[in-house]
């Protein structure tokens, strides 16, 4: 009697745990795939009465097709934002992990004067927000504008790519730093002495024994940084006009307006623009996992 | 002596490593935020050429401290939304972290799931929701209340609005208009929380896996049930990381600019979207470099609270 008392409460307390693992799966995808959806509404259909119409009748992928052709308006401005996109955010990687990599291995592994200082300051650093320097930087880069202008040059900063890569590198150098000193604190001592015994230098014991070892940290800080670059908004709207440095988030904040619906357009877009991240992020999910606890948690 | 010449270079390595790390942060970084802090003493506007300035000392942060009725409204609207984000995403990202945490079919599966809102970019989660609230018939949310018999067939809510929530009761309605709250705002508060309430996940379902199973087979023969000991076990043992979550959210959330911005304009004040309307649409630059000087110091203090809790922490 008692023995099936037990196994009644088990199973209800298993249908619970799959009605809520269902709630968390369809809280979690739900918006994502009316996203989707979305972008299959052919224009026309796009502003019927929800409450019948979920799915369109007329299914198309033009919206998406559009996105890629070159010879329509949005389209070129679609992908000369997607190609500046990838551009910066893949420098910006590449920059970040070179200098990251360096400073954090100094900052986790050698001894001198006022590293806690510089660790702290790191961190605190990368905490302030870029719409708190947007206006500095902005008066900033005016002022070395008007000065090349003065000396006739043709060089100039805003509207630029470059200016972005500059400006987001800072940004998020010091996360960089902060999660590749985490993930070389969790690397041996011993190993690295061990090398150095055996006649290596400190720079060919960083690269040929504690680099290989932290290339999961290496992947997964890599891609962080991917992530918060191809993100950025506030000095992309600010420092970006023409499609010579506009990014993805600007192009996709620019599409309708209040007389326009162009959700059809932004739909497609939008699903687009969020393969590039949520493919890394899955990919890559064990090293992210990794890499978000060791960099928030653990110094 | 051989000691010796070690310790040196080692030093001068470390400098080396660091030196370009450190000199593009003080350029560009530490450089900017001094000469926010100048600027501030400044009314600075610009002119064809350049920008012209006049030294005014401190009136620009008297204005924002005594005269600017805006300035206060703006730093009680980023707390409501800051506040009560927190507590969405806490007990989302706990209540999640604590049902993937048990053993299910297709465990994995979800776990890879639930990191898509978090690599959603925050531009694209924006329109999404602005779509989804769509106050009209086509509107998703609209749809779905139909659909469930919550709103009668020909009623749709415009989310987006200023109505403000629980108006009509006495004291909370009065208090909800003086924080500044709206549907809006709650809407945009719902749409941030579904982006990172994985993130506080994660980091809670880290920790939540490094507790040892006897630990719960104990309460349980002593008879404490689930309520208990997620209370006396569970919670403690995760105090180290929600204490580590909520600083660290704080921060983000106060700062908050992309989402409002993108949904609302300017309709939204919060401290974040005030400083970009001062400097950026005004063009007032000294007065929005006082603004942003205020922010930065805010969340510098913060930080400091941030780094210290990592280093009580740390284990070397």
């Amino acid at each position: 009697m008692k023995m099936r008392k037990v196994k009644i409460r088990k199973s209800i307390s298993r249908i619970i745990l799959y009605l809520l693992v269902t709630f968390i799966v369809i809280w979690t995808l739900a918006p994502f795939t009316w996203l989707f959806l979305s972008g299959l509404f052919p224009h026309k259909e796009l502003l019927s009465d929800r409450a019948t119409n979920w799915f369109p009748e007329n299914p198309t992928f033009k919206n998406f097709q559009v996105m890629f052709d070159i010879k329509s308006h949005i389209g070129q401005r679609f992908m000369y934002a997607f190609r500046n996109s990838l551009i910066i955010s893949g420098s910006v990687t590449i920059i970040c992990l070179i200098f990251g990599t360096l400073a954090a291995y100094a900052l986790a592994r050698l001894a001198f004067p006022f590293k806690n200082n510089i660790v702290m300051s790191l961190i605190s650093i990368r905490m302030i927000p870029t719409v708190a320097l947007v206006i500095p930087f902005f008066v900033i880069i005016r002022t070395f504008d008007y000065f090349f202008i003065n000396i006739n040059s043709s060089f100039h900063f805003y509207d630029t790519k470059i200016n972005l890569i500059i400006l987001y590198v800072t940004f998020i150098l010091g996360f960089v730093i902060w999660i590749m000193r985490g993930f070389f604190l969790t690397i041996p001592h011993e190993l690295e002495e061990a090398a150095r015994i055996d006649g290596c230098t400190r720079i060919q014991a960083l690269t040929k024994i504690i680099l290989p070892l932290s290339a999961p940290g290496l992947v997964a800080t890599g891609i962080f940084t991917f992530l918060l670059a191809w993100d950025e908004f506030v000095l992309a709207l600010v420092f970006t006009k023409t499609t010579n440095s506009i990014t993805v988030p600007v192009f996709i904040t620019s599409l309708g307006s209040q007389y326009i619906h162009a959700f059809d357009q932004i739909a497609a877009s939008g699903f687009i623009a969020s393969l590039p991240p949520i493919v890394l992020a899955l990919l890559f999910q064990k090293f992210l996992i990794k890499g978000l606890t060791a960099g928030s948690t653990k110094g | 002596m051989n000691i010796k010449r070690q310790e040196i270079s080692s030093k001068q390595l470390a400098w080396v490593l660091l030196s370009p790390s450190i000199l593009i942060i003080l350029c560009v970084v530490i450089g900017p935020l001094v000469f926010a802090l100048y600027l501030s003493f400044f009314k600075a506007e610009p002119i064809i050429g350049g920008i012209s300035t006049k030294f005014i000392g401190i009136s620009n942060y008297i204005y924002y401290f005594f005269k600017d009725p805006l300035f206060w409204s703006s730093v009680r609207i980023t707390a409501y939304f800051t506040i009560v984000s927190l507590i969405l995403e806490l007990i989302l990202g706990i209540g999640f972290a604590l049902v993937l945490n048990k053993s299910f079919i297709g465990r994995g599966l979800v776990r890879s799931i639930i990191l898509l809102p978090w690599a959603l970019p925050t531009v694209v989660n924006a329109r999404m929701w602005e779509w989804i609230y769509a106050g009209s018939s086509f509107g998703a949310l609209n749809g779905l209340m139909k659909v469930l018999h919550i709103f009668p067939v020909d009623y749709d809510k415009v989310w987006l609005g200023f109505d403000v929530p629980l108006q009509n009761v006495p004291i909370i309605g009065q208090i909800m208009e003086w924080l500044g709250a709206s549907t809006a705002l709650n809407m945009i508060i719902l749409a941030d929380t579904w982006k990172v309430t994985p993130l506080v996940t994660l980091l809670v379902l880290a920790a939540l896996q490094t507790i040892p199973e006897d630990y719960y087979e104990a309460a349980g023969i002593d008879g404490a049930n689930a309520w208990k000991q997620f209370w006396s076990i569970t919670f403690p043992l995760l105090r180290p990381v929600l204490l580590v979550v909520l600083v660290l959210r704080t921060m983000e959330l106060f700062r908050v600019f992309d989402i409002i911005y993108i949904l609302m304009q300017y309709s939204i004040r919060v401290v974040g979207v005030y400083t970009f309307e001062t400097g950026m649409k005004f063009l007032h630059f000294g007065r929005g470099s006082a603004l942003s000087f205020l922010v930065g110091l805010f969340i510098l203090g913060i930080a400091l609270i941030y780094v210290k809790l990592l280093y009580s922490e740390e284990t070397y």
